[in-house]
């Protein structure tokens, strides 16, 4: 009981939260650019440009198929060898929001072909371009039916974001090795608050996210 | 004046030839009926008018717009041709008036106040002014093809396109969306073109009626003519078999 009560101290617990305040930085950054990021490109992959959209269906595919870590290793170790040297939490935001927009691409792009074609057909009929007929009726019909999919892979990118401990990105997971790393008597009371903190995290986003589902579904 | 002229005009899907040497000429204020058998073609011509498909060889104009151009703005050519479709295609995101008031606010932004005083009357006149704030799940198919047609209407087509817009209604349901359609289309500068299996309804609202097997266009011929007795075999043996059902 007193390893306990000496791991989470209030100076640990403490540490522990700054890690928390990096994870979420970086899991809401990245949030939001791959959500814009993924959003256009699941749009271009739909449009079929010439071109344009085999290509970056090809991309999307490429990264779609590559493991996240070797992701990081490239913006950490990679791109400071052609020119461009980030910090680690940097790395990890490009890192994060590379993958996870070619994620969000391939969910944006089945949402969109999931409206019924008719919807599309209806629009253009009455003089819309293909954008307007995009932005007021297929898009909306489209995330809303997205909503749950896309909060899992939001879901997935938090947790996702502990593999940046690996290039020693100040986060929560890092934060609990740093102290569990002084004291081995820590390392069930640290992977215990891991798991109550990422649970929270996750399983909290996913209520909100259930929630806004049902609520706009009516 | 012609509002459609087709010459020569072919339509291939893939190796698919759909349309072969369609030659037709329809007058400003004409309501032509297509009829033919499932699989002739009447869709793939009809959404040729409004470019919904594309044609692959010949010319087509539509309201002197020469839609064999790939320089012709699709968006400009729809504004004037309305289309109502078998499945009515209302915006699902969309209360009735917003799928009716859509259009004309973005594309040819009418002013807020007339667009909505337009819809209305719109819906007065297919007799659902009291659905203005339901959802279109909430309404009946028939009253779908009502507001569909008043939203087709709120742009002031010139042409009017129908692909078979009642095949997909209960037989109650019918009547009450052939009736809107036929006080559409009696207005004397409405030019429509038709597809549908109602002969009886045909008989009625057509001056000419088109009849298509196997993407070519078999016979054209006065309404009154053509239910007396059709001039090719193919036309009168399906006009019995639809009949006689
Ligand atoms: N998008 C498409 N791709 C390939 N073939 C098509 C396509 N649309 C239609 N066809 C083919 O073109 C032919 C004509 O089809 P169309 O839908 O125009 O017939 P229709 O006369 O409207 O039939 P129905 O009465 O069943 O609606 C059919 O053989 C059909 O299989
Ligand atoms: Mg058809």
């Amino acid at each position: 009981m007193q390893t306990w009560i000496d791991a989470l101290s209030w100076l640990n617990f403490g540490f522990l939260l700054k890690g928390l305040a990096v994870t979420l930085y970086i899991s809401l950054v990245s949030i939001v650019l791959s959500f814009i990021l993924g959003s256009v490109l699941g749009i271009i992959r739909y449009s079929k440009i010439k071109f344009i959209s085999a290509a970056v269906g090809f991309v999307i595919d490429l990264v779609r198929n590559l493991p996240l870590l070797l992701i990081i290793f490239f913006t950490y170790f990679g791109m400071p060898k052609i020119g461009y040297r980030p910090s680690a939490i940097t790395s990890a935001i490009i890192a994060m929001t590379i993958f996870e927009s070619s994620m969000l691409a391939e969910i944006v792009r089945s949402g969109i072909q999931s409206v019924s074609e008719g919807q599309m057909e209806g629009a253009r009929s009455t003089g819309m371009s293909f954008v307007q007929a995009l932005w007021y009726i297929i898009l909306p019909q489209a995330y809303r039916h997205m909503i749950p999919t896309i909060i899992g892979q939001f879901v997935s990118l938090i947790k996702d974001t502990s593999l940046a401990t690996i290039i020693v990105v100040p986060e929560l997971m890092q934060h609990a090795q740093v102290i569990y790393g002084q004291n081995a008597n820590y390392i069930v009371p640290m992977f215990a608050a891991l798991t109550l903190l990422y649970f929270i995290i996750c399983f909290t986003l996913s209520m909100a996210g259930s929630y806004l589902h049902k609520h706009m579904a009516s | 004046m012609s509002m459609i002229e087709f010459h020569d005009v072919q339509k291939y899907y893939g190796k698919f030839h759909a349309l072969h040497d369609i030659n037709l000429e329809i007058d400003k204020g004409e309501t032509v009926v297509l009829i033919g058998p499932s699989g002739s073609g009447k869709s793939t011509l009809i959404r040729t008018v409004n470019r919904l498909e594309s044609i692959q060889g010949g010319k087509l104009i539509v309201n002197n717009q020469d839609l064999s151009n790939p320089k012709t703005d699709s968006n400009r050519l729809r504004q004037d041709v309305g289309m109502v479709f078998q499945h009515f295609n209302l915006y699902a995101n969309k209360n009735v008036l917003e799928n009716i008031m859509l259009a004309p606010r973005i594309v040819s932004h009418m002013p807020e106040e007339e667009n909505k005083k337009q819809a209305m009357e719109l819906l007065d006149m297919v007799g659902l002014a009291d659905k203005a704030q339901n959802m279109p799940a909430q309404i009946s198919g028939g009253q779908k093809q009502r507001v569909a047609i008043a939203r087709s209407l709120a742009m002031k087509p010139k042409l009017l396109l129908f692909d078979e817009p009642t095949s997909a209604l209960d037989p109650e349901m019918i009547d009450d969306v052939l009736q809107v359609i036929k006080k559409v289309t009696s207005a004397s500068e409405m030019t429509s073109l038709i597809v549908t299996h109602e002969m009886g309804f045909a008989k009625e609202v057509a001056n000419r009626v088109i009849f298509m097997d196997q993407g070519h266009l078999v016979e054209d011929d006065e309404s009154i003519a053509f239910f007396k007795q059709p001039k090719t075999v193919r036309a009168q043996q399906f006009l019995s078999k639809i009949i006689s059902h």
